[in-house]
């Protein structure tokens, strides 16, 4: 049998995007085709005292416009349905992205004109935009049902930490922040919404999870299901960040009441305040070692900017809760975690889901016990890692094929740690190297629902002529798609080229889960190998066309118990290291990122290119979190709604070398031993830097970006330090 | 208001009518429906829109369609001939150079113009040409290293 996996083939989607065939949703129209436009709340906590859309629905060209009273259930959510569509007279405005109306009109010039003929007048509420001010008694409360704001609360009780720090040699205490991220996908939001010959509403829209957004958008529209339809065409980029709604249920409503086809564009300012944010965390971390670099104890606080509703904060405060302890075995642990409502833009799914946010301070807090005892960082690691059979905070072990030490030991190896750097030939140029590991769960966590469903089509008559595989797994850009078709060929033995894709499309395909949590090449490969291997026994026993659908269930895992947080948490991880050079230029503050050696076991590489694509695309967004990415706020009020104020890197930003290193640790479930990848190597990036920064220069930074400021402030103030105490 | 002008898009040649206020970008999507050209931000941040205008790349959401008048316009459409692909577009094909696609026309004609200028470009030359171009996906090795190969590409092609 001729195999296709781990060889780089094209992607099947390449073609297409090389030659601007590929249709995304801004590029998509429909005779009689309608244009929309959100008119939002634009301030960031109000009570909505009256709303008049008399004048702006005589405007020229103007077909409807909708708000709270025309949608038949006004309430939305991914997890928690706290979220209204349009804010209705009377309630309150909870973020500057909160819907008040839609306009639908013959051009989209004129539905921006009459969007300005809607008059609205607010009643300013206290606005609460920092999230440890949100948890104090009097804080404003922004959700009747949450007190003090807190909208979860895990913690995590392992052993005795007030023992464990009696048995320590060193403690190292420390506070840490980590900033919003936007996910800055090129391409915008849009959709185009329409009644098909069946009498759907059908969707056309970039998202990530094709089942969740039509459950969404029949749960508002109060339809049953099988009357929403939801395609995506090309997905411009996703992140995390079209895991939530965005356009979905206004244009599915709007296409819906007028029978006719409704577009939406929005503009990347629109894209900017419109959706979901990386959430900022706050964290406070005190961890013992002994002498010998054990680590005998963690004490950890998190508290989470859930921002105004719950998208899906629940889920990543749970990651944050278990990541922010590290990838290391610790006897005693102590970590308490909050998730806060606040009036800021909601926080929710971001390429590594809490993970880098919980990592960056663990991982330094090693890099700094291993400062402090004068240890070397990848021996404090190989010492404490997870390895087989370890135990988490969580009290229960790793699923088998854990592969960290592995990786660490590859890493230093690749990155030949052990070696010096050469220094800058410029005086004022400072060079230094950081280490940092990690792990990254595959799949969904915590007891959260977990499936997948493939279905395979054998065509042909003495031989198999066309596979076709029905899968509705998203294809954000990742390669998911190619990643499918492999697998489909590699379970059957047809030649890839005969293998045709039928995706993304609630009407032709079983709910596949998202493309988020790494978890799609894991679970879409299960599936699909298991449809083909039904299809094949069909094939054998007669049956033309052979066809069969396979429904792939990973092992179950648990919720954390309330007062202990044990749990299973999840059936697969990946596991990463990277190693980083860096030089900082003493006279401007600016960091320049020379090297980044990067080692991720990923169990079986589907498409090598597409997989070291992963490496290098997250390791660029990852340095744009520590390094240049600053979204600004002030008081719920969003100051960097551009990308000529948001900066996000550029070719001349990045790393001057990266090199992706493949580890192939095969996961025992999954798909030829396949672990999901694309979140990882995210994760050590921004703790690496840091480390590497304080090689350089001998300070640590607790907070991110390390903009040029930043970093020129604090070399200043060491340097203003240590002339203050020099001798006159 | 209405001008009347004539431009030549991807070879063909177009007598139209645009608005004084319409952009280029708009032009091309709405109104001529070549939407291979991408709008990403509508302030020349990412590039998303590059189109050659005779060989010059430029941002069309800040270039207004009346500027295109008496000009050759290249939009990704227009770089393969015949069902050939241009070298570029081959390379980043086959090592990897798109992945989410959206910012991939708007790279390909920067590259294209660079290429055109400068057949033998450094790593360095090529990032310098490439500045004006966001891609959030890839990291912007595998376009690097597409812009190398179909520069080798055209060397060996002149070569035989």
């Amino acid at each position: 049998m001729p195999t296709v996996l781990g060889h780089s083939i094209s992607r099947v989607d390449a073609r297409a995007k090389v030659t601007g065939e590929a249709l995304y949703p801004g590029d998509l129209t429909l005779p009689g085709m309608l244009h929309a436009k959100v008119l939002f709340a634009g301030r960031p906590h109000a009570r909505l005292r009256r709303l008049d859309v008399t004048r702006a629905r005589q405007a020229a060209g103007v077909a409807a416009i909708f708000t709270a009273q025309d949608v038949p259930v006004n309430e939305f959510g991914l997890i928690i349905y706290d979220n209204p569509v349009f804010i209705p007279e009377g309630d309150a405005v909870r973020w500057v992205g909160d819907k008040v109306a839609l306009v639908v009109a013959e051009t989209e010039r004129q539905a921006a004109d009459a969007l300005k003929l809607i008059q609205v007048e607010y009643e300013d509420l206290p606005v609460v935009s920092d999230p440890r001010a949100a948890m104090q008694e009097g804080a404003p409360q922004l959700h009747p049902d949450k007190p003090r704001n807190i909208l979860c609360y895990y913690r995590i009780r392992k052993g005795d930490v007030a023992a464990g720090f009696a048995q320590a040699d060193v403690i190292v205490e420390s506070a840490y922040y980590t900033p919003m991220q936007e996910h800055a996908y090129l391409q915008p939001e849009a959709g185009l919404a329409h009644i098909d010959e069946e009498g759907r509403v059908t969707v056309q829209v970039a998202g990530q999870w094709t089942h969740e957004d039509q459950a969404q958008i029949a749960h508002a529209l109060a339809l049953p299901e099988e009357k929403v339809r939801v395609v995506y065409p090309a997905i411009g980029g996703a992140f995390g960040g079209r895991e939530d709604m965005s356009v979905q249920i206004v244009l599915a409503l709007a296409a819906w009441k007028l029978n006719r086809p409704v577009k939406i564009v929005w503009s990347r300012e629109e894209s900017i305040l419109g959706h979901h944010k990386r959430h900022q965390m706050y964290f406070k971390h005190k961890w013992g070692a002994r002498r010998d670099g054990q680590i005998v104890a963690a004490q950890v606080e998190c508290i989470g900017d859930a921002g105004a509703y719950a998208y899906t904060s629940t889920k990543v405060m749970g990651n944050t809760n278990l990541m922010c302890t590290g990838p290391y075995e610790i006897p005693n642990i102590h970590v308490d975690t909050y998730g806060v409502y606040t009036n800021n833009i909601p926080a929710g799914a971001f390429r590594g889901f809490g993970a880098p946010q919980g990592l960056f301070g663990a991982e330094t807090q090693v890099n700094k016990l291993a400062a402090a005892l004068g240890m070397d960082p990848v021996e404090i690691r190989l010492k404490n890692c997870l390895r087989e059979g370890s135990l988490l905070s969580v009290q229960t072990p790793l699923p088998p094929g854990v592969s960290l030490p592995q990786v660490i030991a590859r890493c230093a190896q690749e990155a030949r740690w052990g070696e010096s750097i050469k220094a800058s030939p410029s005086p004022t140029v400072l060079r230094g190297k950081g280490f940092a590991a990690g792990y990254k769960n595959v799949g969904f966590s915590f007891g959260a629902p977990e499936k997948c469903y493939a279905t395979v089509e054998l065509h042909g008559a003495a031989r198999i002529e066309e596979l076709v595989v029905r899968h509705a797994g998203a294809e954000v850009g990742q390669g998911a798609h190619t990643a499918m078709a492999q697998m489909a060929a590699e379970a059957t033995g047809v030649p890839v080229a005969r293998v045709r894709l039928i995706v993304s499309d609630t009407a032709q395909t079983g709910d596949s889960g998202s493309a988020s949590a790494s978890r799609l090449t894991f679970m879409a490969g299960n599936a699909i190998k298991g449809a083909a291997e039904l299809a094949l026994k069909k094939w054998k026993d007669e049956e033309r066309p052979a066809i069969a659908t396979f429904l792939y269930r990973p092992p179950k895992t648990t919720p954390y118990d309330p007062l202990t947080g044990k749990s299973e948490p999840n059936f697969a991880y990946g596991y990463v290291a990277q190693a980083v050079t860096v030089e900082v230029d003493t006279e401007t503050g600016q960091i320049r990122v020379l090297d980044v050696v990067s080692v991720n076991d990923v169990g079986q590489a589907v498409n090598p290119q597409q997989v070291e694509g992963q490496i290098e695309g997250a390791i660029a967004q990852a340095q744009g979190w520590a390094l240049l990415e600053n979204f600004i706020t002030k008081d719920g009020k969003v100051l960097t709604p551009y990308l000529s104020n948001y900066l996000i890197p550029t070719v001349l930003d990045v790393a001057e070398r990266v090199r992706p290193v493949i580890a192939e640790y095969p996961d025992p479930i999954g798909p030829y031993g396949a672990r999901g990848m694309a979140e990882m190597p995210f994760l050590p990036l921004a703790p690496a830097i840091v480390a590497a920064v304080h090689d350089a220069t001998g300070i640590w930074f607790h907070e991110l970006p390390l903009t040029p400021e930043r970093v020129y402030v604090a070399l200043r103030e060491r340097a203003n330090i240590a002339n203050s105490t020099k001798p006159d | 208001m209405k001008h009347q002008i004539t431009t030549w898009v991807n070879g063909e040649r177009y007598d139209i009518e645009v608005q004084s206020h319409h952009t280029l970008l708009q032009v091309l999507r709405n109104q001529l429906v070549f939407t291979g050209t991408k709008n990403g931000c509508s302030e020349g941040e990412c590039g998303a829109c590059t189109v050659l205008l005779d060989n010059a790349p430029v941002n069309s959401c800040l270039t207004l369609a009346v500027e295109a008048d008496g000009h050759r316009i290249t939009t990704v459409e227009g770089l393969a001939h015949d069902d050939q692909l241009d070298p570029i577009q081959q390379a980043f094909i086959d090592l990897g150079g798109t992945q989410c696609g959206f910012c991939t026309p708007g790279f390909l004609i920067a590259a294209r113009a660079l290429l055109d200028r400068n057949p033998h470009p450094t790593e360095e030359e090529i990032r310098v040409g490439l500045v004006g171009n966001l891609c959030r996906c890839t990291g912007y090795t595998r376009i690097i290293a597409a812009v190398q190969e179909a520069a080798r590409k055209k060397r060996s092609r002149r070569d035989n």
